[in-house]
């Protein structure tokens, strides 16, 4: 091979090389876009389900009898909230929080004001609120079930 | 001195990506196609109980309407479980491609 053409097929490997190694460092750059697996926030949100749906049952006996607990369970959706609210690239699992907190809808929040105005709820209602509310639990703990484990990360 | 076959290698790229496409898309849309309609198969079946429910009395007025309006919260909260999962799946998409390019390109420079 001529010398001038060795030169330029030494120049094209170092370019398509680079060229290579930008659109990765690019790619990289730009493929996060949403936060990891994250253990301490999965244990947050199971165990705040199992505790709503326990002061639920409760529901049928008055709001008063059971204020504390009331407040106890607020404080620990509201750790667990923040504790999403803290990490990066998490928005659709804090708007999620939001929905299920609101006490203006009518999911834990809802549930939770409805209970303080009424005094008491119907052991029908209850049960089948709780159903409702177990669902709503299950979006939050299926999308950061679904997101990419430490293992999977790419480095 | 061996030439870089540039039009190997993207066409390697290609037909690697598609497939990777192909299997992330399907497996996507049977699951979220899946979650929508056990939502509605759901729905019918919830709203059918509760009207009975309330019928009999055994829930008021105010119960059965948060049971609905709730029905529409949990909705909107498993749209965005799927919103978060879609990301997920474009972020493992993207990174098999990277993985497929770096593997290809490197494959083929002497």
């Amino acid at each position: 091979m001529p010398k001038e053409n060795r030169s330029h097929f030494a120049t094209n490997t170092i370019r398509f090389r680079n060229l290579i190694a930008i659109s990765a460092s690019l790619f990289l750059a730009a493929c996060t876009l949403i936060a990891h697996y994250d253990q301490v926030a999965y244990e947050h949100a199971t165990s705040a389900k199992v505790d709503t749906l326990a002061l639920m049952d409760k529901a049928t006996g008055s709001y008063d009898d059971h204020e504390k607990e009331v407040d106890a369970l607020v404080r620990q959706l509201d750790k667990a909230y923040e504790y999403d609210r803290g990490r990066s690239l998490n928005k659709i699992t804090i708007a999620q929080w939001n929905v299920l907190r609101d006490p203006n809808r009518n999911l834990v929040g809802g549930f939770l004001k409805m209970w303080k105005a009424k005094g008491s709820l119907s052991a029908t209602f209850i049960a089948e609120k709780k159903l409702q509310i177990a669902d709503a639990f299950d979006q939050i703990i299926a999308l950061e079930s679904g997101k990419q484990k430490p293992s999977e990360v790419k480095q | 001195m061996a030439n870089i076959d540039i039009g190997a290698i993207l066409k390697n790229v290609e037909d690697q990506t598609k497939a990777l496409a192909q299997k992330q898309i399907k497996e996507y849309t049977q699951q979220a196609v899946g979650d929508v309609k056990d939502l509605l198969e759901r729905s019918k079946a919830d709203l059918k109980r509760w009207v009975e429910e309330l019928a009999r009395g055994e829930m008021d007025k105010d119960e059965f309407e948060s049971l609905v309006q709730g029905q529409i919260d949990v909705a909107e909260m498993r749209a965005l479980k799927q919103a978060g999962l879609a990301e997920v799946q474009i972020e493992s998409f993207v990174n098999g491609v990277i993985d497929i390019v770096v593997d290809a390109a490197f494959a083929a420079i002497p």
